[in-house]
């Protein structure tokens, strides 16, 4: 039997390996089908807005990118500490570092004097309090408790993962919740916070110089809290008899397609492919956030059903994941980002012939899913976002908000893990 | 396939990160401590990179097989039951 050695580095090659290769089947077929609907949306929001259709490519590449990478900010945190595996760690630290030089050149260009008082529109800096240490607390707690973040659960939906639906639903009940609340933290914390954006005292270059020097030290913290425990592990794949040929060079065309979508990407391609997506977005409109959006569906819908969230103070004077208002219609920009990472993850998992309907196991899971949403989306409203808005994007808009949201999510994700160790 | 049918199986099917390597630690070390093999099913990919380096870990060896379209076996076997 031919067989296959894999080292702990390459394990990402697995999948791929072992899926077997008829040229067509009910998966291609389907896949194709999903590739014309997703071109069919693009024609569509290009004769809407002229922002609909960028978003749209934004949000199916993101889709496409965690689907094909398993890219999950959960496994990031929590496997530091379940299992002292840092490989997630490192490839979200690499999408942060990329995301940082590319946000401080478009920050740079806008507001070409960082010390003048005036701030990049859009950038994620954000009121720094104790809202943002609390919401990333209950964030970190929640997503570890669900198995996965908001924008993971949006991916999640689209690979057929039943429990992702049931931990978007809590999200939209949690921040349903948070703008119940919202005025009162408004007024008695979110108002006095100040902003604090490192530029301003640091200019561009220095603020740049500390962020990759923080993460470079994370980056040895993370490797020497693994201390090397998976170095040189490697295990058989044996390759299945439906896939006895051995694959084809990955320059031919095939071979291409195989690499994009059939073998998964390591998390460090995944992160850097990320901040692409991301610094695209920003020079076009702004940076990456989905919970802002959300917020807005579970403000709408409540409005619908008789109960409507009334004004929510300040929230106009807040850049990122606030809820945007569109009067008259329910379909806006961010609309199009939230759906297309559903539907780009849905394709690239037919593509990856990975689709299929997975239950939870038991009712235990779903009130997991459920409440691990809910708690995610309260910390989500009241952090002002999520692992992408107050994290992946606003640690490289250079705001310090997103160091607090950061070390608060991992205390979270800690206790979250604790948490799990004793509920099996 | 050279997998021994009679081998135990865990199937954490439905099941997402962190349980499957969870409860394929426990299997391991409290259910059957020392197990010559142990054949573990799951349809949640990103368990197949959790799954082997803890078994490793525990000195057994590792094998991925794709049963079909998103769902796979991984047999988790002793050093003396690797050469087959």
């Amino acid at each position: 039997m031919l067989r296959k050695l894999v080292g702990y580095d390459n394990i990402s090659r697995v999948t791929a390996l072992l899926a077997p290769r008829r040229t067509v089947d009910r998966f291609t077929v389907a896949g194709l089908l999903a590739i014309a609907g997703l071109a069919a949306v693009y024609l569509f929001a290009l004769r809407v807005d002229a922002a609909w259709p960028v978003f749209w490519v934004a949000g199916v590449a993101f889709g496409i990118v965690s689907q094909r990478s398993r890219f999950c900010f959960v496994a990031g945190f929590r496997d530091l500490f379940l299992m002292r595996q840092g490989r997630m760690m490192r490839g979200i630290l690499a999408g942060l570092a990329a995301g940082s030089i590319g946000f401080a050149m478009i920050m740079a260009t806008v507001v070409p004097n960082a010390g003048s008082g005036v701030l990049p529109a859009d950038a994620h800096i954000l009121p720094l309090g104790i809202a943002t240490v609390f919401g990333g607390l209950l964030f970190g707690f929640g997503m570890v408790l669900s198995g996965g973040c908001v924008s993971g659960s949006l991916y999640r939906m689209g690979e057929g993962y039943v429990g992702s639906w049931i931990a978007i639903a809590g999200v939209l009940l949690g921040l349903y919740g948070l703008n119940r609340t919202w005025n009162w933290w408004w007024d008695h914390q979110i108002s006095s916070d100040r902003i604090s954006w490192l530029p301003t005292d640091l200019t561009y270059t220095g603020a740049v110089a500390v962020t990759l020097a923080l993460f470079a030290l994370a980056f040895f913290a993370v490797s020497w809290w693994e201390r090397g425990a998976f170095r040189g592990m490697s295990f058989v794949v044996p390759v299945t008899s439906a896939s006895a040929a051995p694959p084809p060079p990955s320059t031919s065309p095939s071979g291409l397609w195989r690499r994009l979508f059939r073998e998964e990407w390591t998390p460090l391609a995944g992160g850097l492919a990320l901040a692409a997506v991301n610094i695209v977005l920003f020079i076009r409109y702004r940076p990456l956030g989905v919970v802002g959006e959300l917020s807005r569906w579970s403000a709408d819908l409540g409005a619908t059903l008789g109960a409507g969230v009334g004004e929510l103070k300040g929230i106009s004077d807040i850049p990122g994941c606030v809820p945007q208002f569109v009067e008259g219609t329910w379909f806006t920009d961010a609309f199009m980002l939230n759906v297309g990472i559903v539907a780009g993850a849905f394709t690239a998992a037919l593509l990856a012939r990975e689709f299929r309907p997975r239950v939870p196991r038991g009712p235990r899971r779903y009130v997991q899913s459920l409440a691990g949403g809910l708690v995610m989306g309260y910390g989500a409203g009241l952090g002002l976002g999520c692992t992408l808005g107050a994290f992946f994007s606003a640690i490289p808009s250079l705001a310090l908000n997103g160091w607090f949201y950061a070390a608060a999510l991992a205390v979270g994700a800690y206790a979250g893990t604790a948490f799990i160790r004793r509920f099996p | 396939m050279a997998t021994t049918s009679e081998a135990p199986v865990l199937d954490v099917r439905g099941e997402i990160c962190p349980y499957p390597m969870l409860r394929t630690n426990r299997e391991l070390d409290d259910v059957r401590p020392g197990v010559a093999e142990l054949r573990v099913i799951t349809d949640h990919p990103p368990a197949l990179s959790t799954i082997p380096p803890e078994a490793m870990k525990r000195g057994y060896g590792c094998e991925i097989s794709e049963r079909r379209s998103g769902e796979w076996e991984i047999r988790i076997f002793s050093a003396e039951g690797a050469a087959d």
